[in-house]
């Protein structure tokens, strides 16, 4: 895996941490079970219809652990200014934006807690990356053979 | 043996539900007047193709992409197909297309509570058609959309922006034939939402190739 440096908020963080410390708690059972299972086999045969997706399901958590072993060992966590109001786009920031005249809004997020659908979208996506350093009023365009216009309206902290 | 007849039983009716999405037109291609739309099974065929290809140029699990695209909208044989107009549909023909024209913008307070119905209501759609099926396998399919739905691994976040570059090139496909809405909302929701650097090269070639230098 790539080492890169994740910014999460303290709320990822936390997700991250906790589900760390369940999936260790599920690998540590679902090893035991599945030594217990093969430590009672005569023969190849007797394997049981659960026990290929419990090896599986052991492969997938062993993979996902170690995914988060890498993001934890590689996060930066986004402190909170102590000013009000951000000055300038960030990752963590809230910006309110005016776009084909409509209004809307986006909090600037690592790719690790991205989702469009809810507001969040990933520092490294093209309106993203464009936002980022921006001031309230100033106007970016993400360009290809659409331009897409972005007039800042308001920063905020999420 | 009785106990393998009544799981394979079952994996029939399971399979015979699924199939209701090779019926299914997608909604987005209906509300523009698509001739002959495609339907949300076709949707998932090339999706997965995509996620397989992709994903292996991105060392991603092949076996989990490739079951994420093909489950991920299981759900909507009970949830339905939906778009993100769904909340502001307007009767009027006329200003249904004007409404179409423009990517539609949403506080962020909406997007949330939009996000969290659609979950509620897809997650129970799932859980109804996966509830005939082994626990295992129930448990599996149901990770996995979860996964995707919240993006909670490099292959969830992989496949959900796939989802997107696929009804972009849909879109593309359509609008060249010559069908009658305008392809600005979707260039500018995949600019809002793609960040794996395979998918952007491949937005930026469908952008050199349907566009030509072309406004």
């Amino acid at each position: 895996m790539q080492n890169k440096i994740y910014h999460l908020t303290p709320e990822g963080l936390k997700k991250y941490k906790e589900e760390y410390k369940r999936l260790n708690g599920i690998l540590k059972e679902s090893r035991s079970k599945i030594k217990e299972i093969r430590d009672e086999l005569w023969r190849p045969e007797d394997l049981n219809s659960d026990y290929e997706p419990m090896e599986s399901e052991l492969i997938s958590v062993e993979t996902r652990i170690k995914e988060l072993e890498n993001i934890l060992k590689n996060t930066k966590t986004i402190k909170k200014s102590k000013q009000t109001k951000p000055k300038i786009v960030t990752v963590g920031t809230t910006v309110v934006v005016e776009a084909d005249g409509q209004i809307d809004e986006f909090t600037i997020v690592d790719t690790l807690e991205a989702n469009p659908s809810m507001g969040k979208i990933s520092n490294e996506s093209p309106v993203g990356k464009a936002l980022l350093g921006c001031k309230k009023s100033e106007v970016i365009v993400v360009h290809s053979a659409i331009k897409a216009t972005y007039k800042i309206i308001k920063i905020k902290y999420a | 043996m009785p106990k393998k007849d009544d799981e394979l039983k079952k994996l029939a009716n399971f399979f015979i539900n699924v199939g209701e999405l090779k019926n299914k037109k997608r909604k987005g291609w209906e509300l523009r007047d698509v001739k002959n739309p495609e339907t949300i099974a076709a949707h998932s065929f090339r999706m997965a193709i995509m996620a397989w290809v992709l994903g292996e140029k991105r060392k991603l699990n092949t076996n989990r992409v490739l079951k994420m695209s093909l489950i991920h909208d299981v759900c909507e044989v009970y949830a339905g197909d939906t778009t993100p107009y769904d909340k502001m549909l307007p009767k009027n023909k006329k200003k249904l297309r004007g409404l179409l024209d423009k990517w539609p913008r949403l506080s962020k307070k909406e997007k949330e509570k939009n996000f969290r119905e659609k979950y509620k209501k897809e997650k129970k759609a799932l859980q109804k058609i996966t509830s005939g099926l082994s626990p295992n396998l129930k448990k599996e399919i149901n990770n996995l959309w979860d996964d995707y739905e919240k993006g909670l691994t490099r292959e969830g976040r992989f496949v959900r922006q796939l989802d997107r570059l696929e009804n972009l090139l849909q879109a593309l496909e359509y609008w060249e034939k010559g069908e009658k809405f305008m392809i600005e909302p979707w260039w500018i929701q995949i600019k809002e939402l793609i960040d794996d650097p395979i998918l952007l090269e491949f937005m930026n070639v469908l952008d050199k190739k349907f566009h030509k230098g072309k406004k």
